[in-house]
């Protein structure tokens, strides 16, 4: 079984934040919720750098290790999924996620948190597949449709790979390769500087 | 037409001239660094920058909920009343006459007082216990329920935990007595009568005083911060764990303090209604005490 991941390339990110529009529109993500985000480290700096961050969809995921509900699960190919009539809400997945992937939106009560909503990989939920409620509550089921996610496939730069981890480690190899890397990286040395 | 010739060449030339010298100047440090950042140290900071400060509190506190917590949990809901059921089986409840002169306790305010904070009390417990056991409940609207009457209660419960502060605190300071207390915990290991070191409460009760109120108004404060996120995450993080360890503490004292009052004690809880206490009662577990 192929094993899903995501990986931003920081060489091409352009920081255009295209994935977080086309995630938010794409899966009618309420306001206020990020399913995806991009970070720039070093800004306005050399060597500035942009990466785009969405659920990481770990092996032995620390989110659904803490929850108190067992509202969180993976799927065989490595999805990590939640099942929103399961959550509670309280918030241990975000004290858990290293990577501030679970989201929560206003609740009614008290302001409490309500059910948690992260990245799907566009693979909706536990709902049965291209279901209403499934889209209501998830968005779209892209991965039963036998597409990429939204994030990815509209990446203008291609710096944003998803899809099965051979596959995906094997592009991004050879672009490493062909561009070279570390020092040899291709820039202001390669291109001008007189050895 | 010549002249605006001249002056726009005139200006190409400073401005190649300029770009030839800042490139020379600039070039060989700004872009340095350019190529320095394909280090590993720089991608340590990339990743640093995502991932945050996971590592303060995230890994203890992700081990903690996941292995820990739930068993520290399940051990206090049943070892605790599986100690109590051996000693009510081997030793027995004490029974006092309750026909006897009787001794007014808690006045009315008291008793108003405790059994509404005994309500929320152990209303705080169950959802408690549902939120960290919902799994085997299995989610959803229940334990979405539970979380809901968790909050009312604790609001209700913070206002009451003042009131019992102020009515209880005269009587709580810890003196030397208690330790005697502790050491032959509280006489409860056998059934003869003989005066136990107490005065109007014992060590137990006053240790259940000072963890209720002021632990309970920590429990207030960090289940407020939790429930709204009001703070940074490490602190969240930390004050779950608090919550979390206090919660323990507390269940257990209050698993105590329930089987002291409805059967390690015959009739004690007709005290915590009617107001008064048998002297005889009085006279043994409270021996210390000075009624008028």
């Amino acid at each position: 079984m192929a094993r899903m991941r995501f990986l931003c390339d920081t060489e091409r990110c352009i920081d255009c934040s295209g994935c977080v529009i086309a995630c938010k529109e794409g899966n009618h993500v309420p306001v206020g919720i990020n399913r995806r985000r991009v970070i720039t480290m070093k800004q306005g700096e050399p060597g500035e750098k942009s990466i785009s961050v969405a659920c990481m969809h770990c092996s032995d995921a620390p989110c659904i290790a803490v929850c108190p509900v067992d509202a969180i699960y993976q799927r065989d190919d490595g999805v990590v999924l939640v099942s929103k009539k399961t959550c509670i809400g309280c918030g241990y997945c975000f004290m858990a996620c290293p990577f501030g992937a679970p989201q929560f939106p206003k609740g009614s009560v008290f302001g409490a948190r309500g059910a948690m909503d992260k990245c799907t990989f566009c693979a909706g939920g536990p709902e049965e597949n291209f279901s209403k409620e499934e889209k209501k509550l998830y968005g779209q089921n892209r991965i039963a449709e036998g597409k990429v996610p939204m994030c990815a496939s509209m990446c203008a730069t291609k710096a944003l790979l998803a899809g099965d981890g051979d596959v995906v480690a094997d592009v991004f190899r050879e672009r490493v390769f062909n561009r070279g890397s570390g020092v040899n990286a291709w820039g202001w040395n390669k291109a001008y500087k007189k050895s | 037409m010549r002249r605006l010739i001249a002056s726009g060449v005139l200006i190409m030339i400073v401005y190649a001239a300029v770009m030839v010298i800042s490139t020379a100047i600039a070039a060989p440090t700004s872009m340095d660094g350019f190529t320095q950042f394909f280090s590993p140290e720089n991608y340590g900071e990339l990743y640093g920058g995502i991932t945050g400060d996971w590592q303060k509190l995230g890994q203890p506190f992700t081990q903690l909920q996941s292995e820990l917590f739930w068993k520290i949990f399940l051990g206090v809901i049943t070892v605790i009343p599986g100690v109590f059921l051996l000693h009510f089986l081997i030793v027995g409840a004490k029974s006092f006459a309750h026909d006897g002169p009787q001794i007014l306790f808690f006045n009315f305010f008291t008793r108003i007082v405790h059994w509404i904070g005994a309500i929320s009390f152990a209303l705080l417990v169950i959802t408690g216990l549902l939120i960290i056991f919902g799994a085997i409940f299995g989610g959803g609207a229940p334990i979405r329920l539970a979380r809901h009457i968790h909050i009312i209660n604790a609001m209700v419960f913070a206002v009451i935990a003042v009131f019992m502060f102020l009515i209880w605190v005269k009587d709580m300071f810890p003196t030397f007595y208690d330790i005697k207390w502790i050491f032959i915990l509280g006489g409860y290991l056998s059934k003869k009568k003989k005066p136990v070191p107490a005065g109007k409460f014992n060590a137990g009760q006053k240790a259940w005083f000072w963890l209720a109120t002021v632990g309970g108004g920590i429990m207030a404060y960090t289940g407020y911060i939790i429930w709204g996120m009001n703070g940074d995450l490490d602190t969240v993080r930390l004050y779950t764990i608090v919550h979390n360890v206090l919660g323990m503490v507390l269940i257990s004292l209050f698993l105590t303090h329930l089987y002291m009052s409805l059967f390690a004690i015959k009739g004690s809880l007709h005290s915590m209604i009617s107001g008064y206490k048998p002297k005889e009662e009085v006279d043994i577990l409270h021996s210390r005490y000075k009624y008028e």
